[in-house]
């Protein structure tokens, strides 16, 4: 089972920093649309 | 002094290896999902071109198919494995990118509809599998691991709820396969039940946010059906998402009350730890769109990036399903998933048409 969350002993997952990157990245782009960086982006 | 200068070096450099070692499994991701792109332009052209009644097959059924063709007629070979395992970072930075595409209000009324339908989907689905745990004598910390699964966000729930009750290594593989392989059915029965029903996408949505277990492929099974219900679907999956610390907490205090975990000591924290942050971005981008901070083009921006990003997620729901390994799993745990989740498919069936009545979805 191939997945990027593992657990450790105490149950806590790295799943967490995976959701800020998450985040961050998301807000880069975001910040990167909004001031004309990516214009367009097709689909 | 030297060492202290030189250990920060090694940890970066790692750092920047592990990164260059995703590169040709995002690549391949990529690929496939491009490939489904044209497949879909192309097959479709042609079907059209020679006069065919053709059902139309959308991107996100093709990069499916893609991927689980490669996974279970080759050996992927290691190189692509860390890049593969990014789909799940793709999958939530889609959805970050998706609350764009939302406005507040929309987010509120119908994440509030989902959040009371999820309290009774939860309640419903941890009694059911619990239920059948104890009919088919299943191990109690299985039983505990397939309900979370089920009730909750399939994999990423069973890795939470795992280090929490102590659960050995088999029970969560045994429940994550179940979990996997009942996810990769729903994919293809959700679309064909809810065309027979005919469905609208809002409810479609609700009901495969709800219904289906993965948060990979509740988006796969929304999007199958049409953009809209995709749309929908992510958001009740993510309010479902919501949920995870507060059962993982239920069943830690459980099983720490019968001596057979850890005790939590600090609820809050415990809370906050579990929670996906994840939503939190998704809220900030919708509140950011509601005070119209993008202009109606970089909306449109924002929500293709989003398609590209799940684009890579759906490649990685095919290649990461592998129909051999989950057959080695064991038939027991995987009989009573099956049965759980086909009653739980109709139970939230029924709570989406009585919320159709209720609030006119």
């Amino acid at each position: 089972m191939s997945t990027t969350e593992k657990s450790s002993p105490s149950g806590n997952s790295n799943s967490l920093s995976l959701d800020w990157w998450a985040v961050i990245v998301a807000l880069l782009l975001a910040l990167a649309v909004r001031f004309d960086v990516l214009k367009n982006v097709p689909w | 002094m030297a060492s202290s200068t030189s250990l920060p070096r090694v940890g970066s450099d790692n750092r920047l290896l592990d990164a260059l070692g995703m590169v040709p499994g995002v690549l391949l991701l990529a690929g496939i999902g491009y490939a489904a792109k044209i497949l879909e332009r192309s097959v479709n052209a042609y079907a059209k071109a020679q006069h065919w009644t053709f059902p139309n097959i959308e991107y996100v059924l093709w990069a499916i198919l893609i991927g689980l063709v490669l996974s279970n007629t080759l050996t992927i070979p290691k190189v692509f494995q860390s890049g593969i395992a990014t789909y799940e970072f793709w999958l939530k930075l889609g959805i970050v990118l998706l609350g764009a595409r939302f406005v507040l209000a929309d987010v509120l009324k119908l994440g509030g509809i989902s959040l009371v339908l999820v309290v009774v989907e939860i309640t419903l689905s941890l009694a059911l599998m619990t239920l059948l745990g104890r009919l088919f004598k299943l191990k109690p910390k299985l039983t505990s691991l397939l309900a979370i699964g089920s009730a909750v966000c399939g994999v990423s729930a069973i890795i939470a709820a795992k280090g929490a009750i102590d659960a050995d290594d088999e029970d969560s593989s045994f429940a994550i396969a179940a979990i996997l392989a009942l996810g990769a059915l729903s994919l293809f029965t959700f679309p064909a039940i809810a065309h027979s029903l005919h469905m609208n996408d809002v409810s479609y949505g609700l009901w495969a946010g709800l219904g289906v277990d993965n948060t990979a492929e509740a988006t796969a099974a929304g999007a199958l059906y049409s953009d809209a219900a995709g749309k929908v679907a992510v958001l009740a999956k993510t309010a479902r998402n919501a949920m995870i610390g507060f059962v993982v907490l239920a069943y830690a205090i459980y099983w720490a009350g019968r001596g057979q975990a850890e005790r939590v000591t600090n609820k809050a924290a415990f809370l906050w730890k579990k929670f996906p942050k994840f939503i939190l971005g998704f809220l900030v981008m919708s509140v950011l769109v509601g005070f119209h901070w993008f202009s109606k083009g970089q909306v449109t921006s924002l929500g293709n990036l989003s398609k590209w990003a799940f684009l890579l997620t759906f490649a990685g729901v095919g290649l990461r399903t592998n129909f051999r390994e989950m057959s080695q799993q064991g038939l027991r745990p995987f009989i009573v998933g099956a049965l759980g989740e086909i009653l739980i498919a109709c139970l939230t069936l029924g709570l989406v048409v009585g919320a159709n009545r209720i609030w006119g979805l």
